[in-house]
């Protein structure tokens, strides 16, 4: 007898009832869970306020559409509007401040003008009230101010990018230790894994700080306070990728004989490269964000401007600034959204 | 060329590969390993060049003996082709072809990606006698068929001039006329240069047209030894059971879908 006829013979209603299960794919188990965040969400927004920032918020959509007359939060958001407006782009000097000034030699754009100040000042003489009034000549550049935030910016990029490739170069030896199936022993995997964690663990903003301590104001802090944290994550990324890459070239490579790093080279680079490639350009831009931020505990770039103008009261300047970061951090998104399509 | 002596290996989870193995290959032979997936034919391959270790007896090819401290030397005689190919699919086939040989550039220039002029010019001859056109240096693996990227790690496993050179399943994932082609390739090769092959295969046919012997592994055992025109049914039924109908189970499973089919039909 074929198989093929012994199978037909036992067809639908002899064939025994089966008691298989499929449970069903939740049960009390997920309610029991879904309990059990709400009440974790309900102490925790207590803790964090969320109650009233929803009470304010509401308030202020209450206020503006003529609900109620008083709205701390647009209040606040009018004043902070009013002040920020109208952007600052000129930049006056005063004329005998400028060293070898030369009237017929004015620099692009810049015109002289004539500014009056009156000081009202006690004449010890008199002990009378004297108001004294000063004619100073004084350079205008409608874009002067403009420009300054500019090269800012352009210092703040250049922060940016060498301290992702600091973070590149310091990340690359990290990585190869701390891939546990590269790395040669156990001690160096742990100190290799230890110090990408610590790096990670320490947010720019505090290591800038200390390193300015160390380095004096300016952006080498910021340089070295950014590749750090940058080599933390690399470090990380990297070496999990190195891990979770498929096994297979990597073993025909040792079957052959091929020494570790070179199958590193060989089997591994090729398959992880365009993920590195993604991971780089993304710490870059990130970079450029942090290194915007960085300057405010004097790591160089255009938050030391932004923190100087900030506590002058300069509105005006400020919102100068802002509008320059966000232009660049837009343009740099769609640079790297280009730069990231064509590699991979 | 290749002898295995009393080879028995168990796995460190307790399962038992191979129980007291020997057969020896002599040189320029192309063996064949015939057997159900599980019986132990991958691990005699992996013992050859010490991706395993034996858990008793020897191993030994071209006379040395194989023990951990001299596995580079013989890696260097031992190349290996694989079910899956393992090549690096992003890289062309140039690279893939020459990183055949990278146990012989030094580190650095390996680093840099630079080979020597001598390694390029025997990577362009492997890949013309493989049958790939000077078109396919530069083009990705990934872009290759499958049989043309078994013959793309045939050409790899030739760069160091091997005297053995593994197969594990090479034409699992081909149709019959590639992997025809593909076996026609290193059987030919092979004879030319006078390498050993040792060979896992899942195809009957195929092992009694390019062997020049067949080895049944069953349960860890050498269960038959003998020439092509020797391999009758009731040989290969010691290692696949129901081979009285050809691929008895798919006869079994093919009849089952036939009757489910027909169950739908009469509703």
């Amino acid at each position: 007898m074929s198989p093929k006829n012994e199978i037909r013979q036992k067809t639908d209603s002899e064939r025994p009832a089966i008691e298989w299960e499929l449970a069903p794919p939740y049960g009390s188990k997920t309610v029991l869970i879904i309990l059990v965040v709400v009440i974790v969400m309900i102490v925790s927004g207590n803790h964090t306020k969320i109650d009233r920032m929803f009470y304010l918020m509401g308030e202020a959509v209450g206020n503006i559409v003529g609900l109620n007359d008083s709205s701390q939060v647009v209040s606040g958001t009018k004043n902070i509007a009013r002040s920020m407006f109208p952007l600052q782009f000129s930049e006056t000097t005063e004329v005998s401040r400028i060293e070898n000034f030369d009237p017929k030699d004015l620099p692009m754009f810049s015109t002289l003008k004539s500014k009056q100040t009156s000081v009202t000042r006690v004449n010890p003489q008199t002990l009378a009230l004297e108001k004294t009034t000063t004619t100073r000549t004084v350079l205008y550049n409608p874009i002067g101010y403009f420009m300054h935030v500019l090269r800012k910016m352009l210092e703040t990029i250049e922060i940016a990018i060498w301290a992702t490739l600091f973070g590149i170069i310091i990340s690359i030896p990290l990585t190869y230790c701390s891939a546990a199936n590269y790395t040669r022993n156990r001690l160096t995997y742990g100190f290799a894994r230890g110090a990408v964690s610590m790096f990670r663990a320490i947010p720019e903003l505090i290591s800038a700080m200390f390193l300015v301590l160390a380095f004096g104001f300016g952006p080498i802090a910021g340089i070295l306070a950014l590749a750090i944290h940058s080599a933390g994550f690399l470090g990380k990324f990297y070496a999990e990728d190195i891990e979770n890459a498929d096994s297979g070239p990597q073993e025909a490579l040792r079957a052959i004989g091929v020494s570790k790093i070179k199958t590193l080279r060989y089997a591994v680079l090729p398959q992880v490269l365009p993920q590195y490639v993604a991971y780089n350009m993304y710490i870059l831009d990130r970079n450029v964000r942090m290194a915007t931020v960085i300057g405010l505990v004097g790591a160089g770039g255009i938050g030391q401007e932004l923190k100087g103008r900030y506590d002058l009261f300069d509105y005006g300047h400020v919102s100068t600034i802002l509008m320059m970061i966000f232009l660049t951090v837009f343009a740099l998104d769609h640079i790297s959204g280009r730069i990231r399509s064509k590699l991979i | 060329m290749i002898k295995f002596e009393n080879i028995s290996k168990t796995y460190s989870d307790g399962t038992v590969a191979l129980n007291n193995v020997s057969f020896e290959i002599p040189k320029g032979q192309f063996c064949v390993l015939l057997g159900h997936s599980g019986a132990g034919k991958s691990t005699i391959l992996r013992l050859v060049n010490g991706l395993e270790q034996p858990s008793s007896g020897s191993v030994t090819v071209d006379g040395s003996k194989i023990v951990p401290n001299s596995l580079q030397s013989v890696r260097r005689k031992v190349s290996m082709i694989h079910q899956e190919v393992n090549l690096s699919p992003r890289s062309s086939v140039a690279v893939n072809v020459m990183s055949g040989a990278l146990a012989d550039v030094s580190a650095l220039l390996a680093m840099i990606g630079w080979f020597p002029e001598r390694l390029r010019r025997k990577c362009c001859e492997l890949v013309e006698r493989v049958g790939l056109t000077e078109n396919h240096l530069k083009r990705r693996i990934s872009t290759l068929s499958g049989g043309q990227q078994q013959r793309v790690g045939i050409a790899r496993s030739l760069m160091l001039d091997p005297l053995v050179i593994l197969a594990d399943e090479p034409i699992a994932s081909l149709d019959p006329s590639v992997s025809r082609d593909v076996l026609s390739h290193l059987r030919n090769i092979a004879k030319e240069r006078g390498c050993t092959i040792l060979c896992c295969l899942h195809q009957v046919e195929m092992a009694k047209e390019f062997a020049d012997r067949i080895v049944g592994i069953e349960g860890g055992h050498v269960v038959f030894d003998r020439l092509p025109s020797d391999v009758d049914e009731m040989t290969l039924r010691l290692i696949y059971k129901n081979y009285d109908d050809p691929f008895g189970e798919d006869v079994v499973a093919a009849a089952a879908v036939e009757n489910v089919l027909e169950v739908a039909v009469k509703r």
